[in-house]
């Protein structure tokens, strides 16, 4: 296990590509230290920004101390092994991630997991904007692997998704599941507007207060319960909605009917 | 200026029928000289290495509005390929659609030293003319898009000839281009309502003419102003199943405009104009039809459009064309149309092996070149980017040079497409000496490039050297060997300068634009009446609408004396 | 006394470039062809907060020295910092603009331009699903339905009406300037008789129903009549919308919806509501009918759509609806662009690096995410060690903690006035106008370039922009050359 402590608190952002146990794996302390990393326009290695050590125990591989709020793109594209920060990190965590575990014990920056293809992200506190969504122009969604957020998270997440689940037990912002084609997002709270917007396929289910459906939304039906996972399903009752219209998608929309009285309206065309 | 000796290479010079000999090349104030004092020249020890001119590339869009749209769409395709400044060269991104210095040093490691920039709306040359200004170490030109122009679709209509081709030629000086590109004639103004043209015979809407009359009165116009290249065409249906007949009549109806064995047309990115079939499910190879007409007939060039299995971004002033990908696709699509002029669109497209359609296409690019018999009726290109990003030339090399290369990758294509495929049965492999010729010379010829394509006295010195020793290997056989070679120049020199050396940068150029001014006998006058008409047609004002001197950073006019 | 023909107006992003310029000693008298703003501009541009000799801050006060020290200073900040950002860049030459681009990846800095706070959302929009769309001529000749979606021309870009769009002859559409001025008689004799009534002299009339009102089951007549329509969609009636043949008022904040609304409706698809965003179905399915039945169709948008709810998703929407329209008619939509070359910049930045705005050099090669590598974004953040603005006045316009960030760095400010944000710099370096006192290029919203003149000549000792900064770099680059023979020596 290789323990990371920031020396300092970053001011400008640390773009940390090598962090990732991939390539921490068979190097020793010293070659570690030399890994390169950016801080603002400078180029620097790993040792100048981060006390290194190493722990005796086993897992995780990789474990970040302190705040680390601007060290960004930390676990890219990892297949194995496992991270735990303790301590804000900064945007990217576990971009293009394939495999392994990443833990945050605080918050997360914007765009973590984004592209995902599998694994596990787990973040205890909140998330920023854009989680599990693809970069700018790109469509590649998330695509495999289980993304968990204590707290809240912010608009645009699971943008373009394709598979794998997001479960968010606080509050989402607007656009959750933007564009999405296929999985699963559940939010346990509160959901913004616009959620499910441009959906072709694929779950979404709110807990809590939603404001307003989409009015490229019909309503198919109500149901007692629905599954998240394997292990997990949420307790309704659901109004099930389809959509989006504007797409001629078949998405599927489940939002708490005891939280949202004011979509009883809906219920005459049941 | 440095005086240069390249001594000892194997020497492929096509325009002057030097086929390999091993021989020097010399190089004064940039030009090819006789001799140079060895003592005080620098010399470079070219044994065992292959010397050519340098490459040129008669169809690339790699400038102006449509191109930077490309760009602007495409953030996630720039991701994936950076360049990081260095102290000589600037940073940039790559893969389909470069930006522009990137560009520049993409080419000139290849050992390109000239390239075409085709489809420049003239409206918005000013835009085309800046970023060739920042397109560095290559000489470049740009062909205004008058197919669909107004006046000339007026002018022709009333069969006014004359006065059609001093308008052409006002306007590519004004705009200074190099040669009229024809785009779907006819299918660009219909697109301006949403419609397009699909036979040569089809009028256009409002404005009684038909392609044929365009391509045609066009082709005339290109002769009585003695314009160096040919006209330049895109032709109607392209990219549709069975547009090989549509093909073959626009080839057929350029025949009364021939004279002699000089050619009146370049057909452009011939493989999206080669399908066969009905439909999608249907389509197969027109090749074989295509070259057959090709090789009876002397009035035409073309070059490959070939098709790359990548991912990549369509860009072309067929806005119908665009238009019709969308369907097909879904993706994200740019349409441009351009006032009084012509139009435009985008798309980013993937081809892919195991799609039937894409592995046909790729096989119908090969067949056209493997078909035509004659070598300098036939140049290299991907339509770049349409077919694939430029930097993959050297691919397309080693397909020419080595059937083994061509079964390996036909070996990999959707198995409708290998059943379809006429590559198995064809033996012919490119040599060195042929390659040259469709990568250069052949090109260059077409273009009217006097000083280009060639290593004769007087030319200019853009020379390129790749690590080949054709005397040492059999290139077919170790074609991958000659495709790293034609991917990372020894050396280019540009103007007598060597600006790439092992495939790196090592000086910064910034090449010359160069542009006709067209000289005819009368000229087009400028008076209130046109000025009126002007204002009518377009909403700039006359005044602001030329491409003042001051926009081309290295000004290379070439004066044309007309015969109106 | 010369006149000037042909002048591109540095105002807009509609470039009106038929302005004629009377000069006189070397100052503008008259103004013809122009609108409001852009005389305003011409005759006083020299107005009173001019700024006439570089300043650098001594002391807490901003004090007059030589251009050179000022140069020199600004270039010692650039090539000394750690992740500085130049910012602005929209009210300036592409000559100007490329020079910019060339520092920034110099000192491995972030260059970004004003389209962050208006139209960046449109570009991060067309990168999602691209953008059917043309030149302004094109709307000239052949529009026959002409939408106005979250912004005013009639204020904001005065002349986009009559020089482009709905009062303009084209080859295959008319103007329909007099079906206006019918209307506006109308609306004047309907005022006459209002303020007759509010006199006492007649009756009040039978109550005159909102237009909204008049239709529940029947078309408005104005959308049945032959040739041109104007539709006009806003939170509230403008300038624009009294002119409009129909004029929809969408509740703030809820364009996506109806928009969205629009697009299933022109699939026929049902919906289970009877308003979206305050407006009645019925009216929508109106406005649908009139989208897929006409011959070529524009939608042109501003910031009520780009910097309301939804920002990007709502130009996203747009756009999407344009794509669903030409499966059934010709349907192109435009960004009416603000900044007279804000346009240029996207472009220029583009062509250079591959990224419209938000372009971060600190690696050492371009890189670019909108809301990472953004100007506001990283101010916010408190990132930066170092700031460079030209041609804009985010001192007036940023949120404050952004602002406090930028004033405390070092702060370099290019700029003709002494606006909000000069007054915080630490080194100030006064321009001439461009488009006025020097000369360029700049791309009209609809991306066409147009030449920039230098009509009067700038107060003695200003240079341009494009001057300014190319010394800058000049400076920039030898610091960073003595360092290094420093560092060798050592």
């Amino acid at each position: 296990m290789i323990v990371l402590s920031p020396l300092k608190k970053f001011q400008f952002p640390v773009i940390a590509e090598c962090i990732s146990p991939d390539i921490f794996k068979g190097k020793s302390l010293a070659e570690i230290a030399k890994l390169e990393v950016w801080e603002g326009n400078k180029q620097r290695t790993l040792g100048d920004l981060f006390k290194i050590e190493e722990d005796k125990a086993e897992t995780p591989d990789i474990v970040i101390n302190g705040d680390a709020s601007e060290v960004r793109f930390v676990g890219k594209a990892m297949k194995s092994g496992e991270i735990v920060i303790n301590g804000v990190i900064g945007m990217h965590l576990g971009e293009k991630m394939a495999g392994g575990k990443i833990t945050v014990n605080g918050d997360a920056g914007g765009w973590a997991g984004a592209e995902m293809k599998g694994g596990l992200i787990e973040i205890h506190g909140n998330a920023g904007d854009y989680l599990a969504s693809p970069y700018r122009g790109s469509s590649a969604g998330m695509r495999g692997g289980t993304i968990i957020v204590d707290g809240n998270v912010g608009s645009d997440s699971g943008v373009y998704m394709r598979g794998g689940v997001i479960k968010i037990r606080g509050s989402a912002k607007q656009f959750l599941g933007f564009r999405m084609v296929d999985g699963t997002i559940y939010v346990q709270k509160e959901c913004g507007t616009r959620v499910g917007a441009c959906m072709t396929g694929g779950k979404i289910v709110v807990g809590g207060f939603l404001e307003e459906v989409m009015p490229t939304f019909t309503i198919d039906s109500i149901k007692p319960k629905v599954k998240i996972d394997d292990a997990e399903s949420a307790n309704g009752p659901f109004y099930v909605f389809l959509g989006d219209l504007a797409e001629e998608g078949r998405g599927k929309l489940f939002v708490s009917k005891p939280a949202n009285p004011h979509l009883s309206s809906y219920e005459k065309f049941l | 200026m440095t005086e240069l000796l390249i001594k000892n290479g194997f020497v492929f010079d096509p325009i002057n029928g030097i086929n390999g000999e091993k021989m020097d090349i010399a190089v004064k104030n940039g030009k090819i000289v006789k001799s140079v004092n060895e003592r005080k020249a620098k010399v470079i020890d070219a044994t065992g290495l292959t010397v050519m001119p340098g490459g040129v590339d008669i169809h690339t869009h790699i400038a102006g509005a449509e191109v930077n749209t490309g760009r602007l769409m495409r953030p996630e395709d720039h991701v994936k390929d950076v360049v990081r400044k260095t102290a000589l060269t600037r940073s940039g991104v790559g893969y389909s659609v470069p930006s522009t210095f990137v560009t520049g040093y993409r080419y000139s490691k290849m050992g390109y030293t000239m390239i075409m920039n085709p489809s420049m709306p003239p409206l918005e040359a000013k835009h085309t003319h800046e970023e060739l200004n920042d397109t560095p170490m290559l000489d470049k030109a740009t062909y205004p898009l008058l197919g669909d122009w107004w006046f000339v679709l007026e002018y022709l209509r009333k069969g006014d000839l004359t006065e059609c081709a001093r308008y052409v030629a006002w306007m590519i000086a004004t705009t200074k281009g190099y040669a009229i590109k024809i785009v779907n004639p006819g299918g660009l103004e219909s697109w301006g309502f949403g419609r397009n043209v699909r036979t040569i015979d089809d009028q256009v809407p409002y404005f009684g003419i038909t392609p044929r009359d365009i391509m045609c009165g066009l082709a005339k116009v290109n002769k009585m102003l003695n314009l160096p290249h040919t006209i330049h065409v895109h032709t109607n249906n392209l990219g549709l199943p069975g547009n090989y007949l549509t093909t073959l009549d626009t080839m057929r109806a350029l025949e009364s405009v021939a004279t002699g064995d000089k050619p009146v047309a370049h057909i452009t990115h011939l493989q999206f104009s080669s399908f066969a079939g009905n439909d999608w499910g249907t389509m197969r190879s027109g090749a074989e039809e295509i070259t057959k007409y090709i090789n009876a007939h002397n009035h035409l060039t073309f070059d490959m459009g070939q098709v790359i299995f990548t991912d990549t971004t369509t860009m072309t002033a067929d806005g119908p064309f665009e238009f019709t990908l969308y369907e097909l696709s879904g993706h994200k699509w740019v349409n441009s149309d351009v006032e009084t002029e012509t139009s435009g669109g985008i798309i980013p497209f993937h081809y892919k092996r195991n799609n039937a359609v894409n592995a046909t296409q790729w096989s119908i690019a090969l067949e056209l070149a493997l078909l035509v018999k004659d070598p300098w009726k036939m140049f290299l290109t991907t339509d770049h980017p349409n077919g694939g990003p430029f930097f993959a030339y050297p691919k397309i090399i080693a397909w020419l040079i080595s059937k083994r290369a061509r079964m390996a990758t036909l070996k990999k294509c959707h198995k409708k497409a290998q059943k379809l495929s006429l590559l198995p049965s064809i033996k012919r492999e490119f040599t060195l000496y042929d390659i040259a010729i469709v990568t250069r010379a052949g090109q260059a010829k077409a273009l009217g490039l006097k000083d280009k394509g060639h290593l004769g006295v007087g030319a200019d010195a853009d020379i390129a050297i790749y690590d080949i020793n054709p005397e040492k290997i059999d290139i077919a056989k170790k074609y991958k060997a000659v495709r790293r070679a034609f991917g990372s120049a020894a050396y280019t020199i540009k103007d007598g300068e060597i600006v790439v050396k092992d495939g790196e940068i090592v000086k910064h150029v910034d090449g010359r634009t160069i542009w006709l001014d067209v000289k005819t006998a009368e000229q087009v006058k400028v008076d209130e009446e046109m000025k009126r008409r002007f204002k009518e047609y377009w909403t700039v004002e006359y005044d602001n609408y030329p491409v003042f001197d001051h926009y081309v950073k290295v000004s290379c006019p070439l004066t044309i004396k007309a015969d109106v | 006394m010369v006149v000037v023909k042909s002048v591109t107006c540095p105002i807009c992003g509609s470039l009106c470039d038929d302005i004629e310029l009377t000069i006189e000693n070397n100052e503008v008298v008259k103004v013809k062809n122009g609108c409001a703003l852009c005389e305003s501009k011409f005759l006083g541009y020299k107005g009173e907060h001019r700024i006439k000799t570089p300043l650098i801050r001594k002391d807490g006060k901003l004090m007059p020295v030589s251009l050179d020290e000022a140069i020199h200073k600004a270039a010692e900040i650039l090539a000394n910092a750690n992740y500085p950002i130049l910012y602005g860049w929209s009210s300036t030459s592409c000559e100007a603009q490329r020079i910019g681009v060339e520092l920034a990846e110099e000192i491995g800095g972030v260059i970004d331009n004003t389209a962050v706070v208006c139209h960046g959302p449109s570009i991060l929009s067309v990168q999602e699903v691209g953008i059917p769309t043309c030149t302004l001529g094109q709307i000239r000749h052949r529009a026959d339905l002409i939408i106005y979606w979250g912004c005013d021309p009639w204020s904001a870009h005065p002349r986009h009406l009559e020089r482009y769009t709905a009062f303009t002859e084209g080859r295959f559409e008319k103007s329909d300037w007099k079906g206006y001025i019918q209307k506006v008689k109308a609306a004047a004799g309907k005022k006459k008789i209002e303020s007759a009534v509010r006199r006492g002299v007649v009756k009040r009339p039978k109550a005159q129903p909102m237009l909204q009102h008049e239709l529940v089951n029947a078309p408005p007549p104005t959308l049945m009549k032959e040739g041109r329509k104007l539709i006009v969609v806003d939170a509230r009636k403008s300038m624009t919308a009294e002119m409009a043949d129909y004029f929809i008022q969408v509740e703030p904040n809820k364009d996506y919806e109806v928009m969205q609304a629009i697009r299933a409706l022109i699939r026929d698809q049902e919906l289970d509501v009877d308003k979206v965003g305050g407006v009645p179905v019925e009216y929508l399915e109106e406005v649908a009918d009139a989208m897929v039945n006409c011959n070529f169709g524009v939608i042109f948008f501003g910031m009520g759509l780009t910097q309301t709810a939804g920002k990007f998703r709502n130009i996203e929407v747009a756009i999407s609806l344009i794509r669903d329209l030409n499966k059934r008619t010709k349907f192109v939509i435009m960004p009416m662009r603000g900044h007279f070359n804000v346009t240029g910049a996207n472009v220029v930045f583009t062509w250079q690096s591959g990224y419209p705005y938000g372009v971060d050099f600190s690696l050492g090669y371009p890189r670019y995410n909108p809301g990472e590598t953004t100007c506001m974004d990283i101010l916010l953040r408190g990132e930066s060690d170092a700031t460079l603005v030209i041609a804009a006045d985010p001192g007036a316009t940023f949120p404050r903690r952004a602002v406090e960030h930028m004033a405390k760095t070092p702060l370099i400010v290019i700029d003709p006035h002494m606006n909000a944000t000069a007054m915080l710099g630490d080194v100030v370096i006064p321009s001439a106008f461009v488009g006025i006192e020097s000369e360029g290029t700049a791309y009209r919203m609809d991306h066409v370039p147009l030449p920039l003149k230098k009509v009067v000549d700038p107060p003695k000792g200003l240079l341009s922009d494009e001057e300014i900064l190319r010394r800058i770099l000049e400076e920039v680059r030898a610091i960073k050359a003595k360092k290094m023979r420093e560092a060798e020596a050592a």
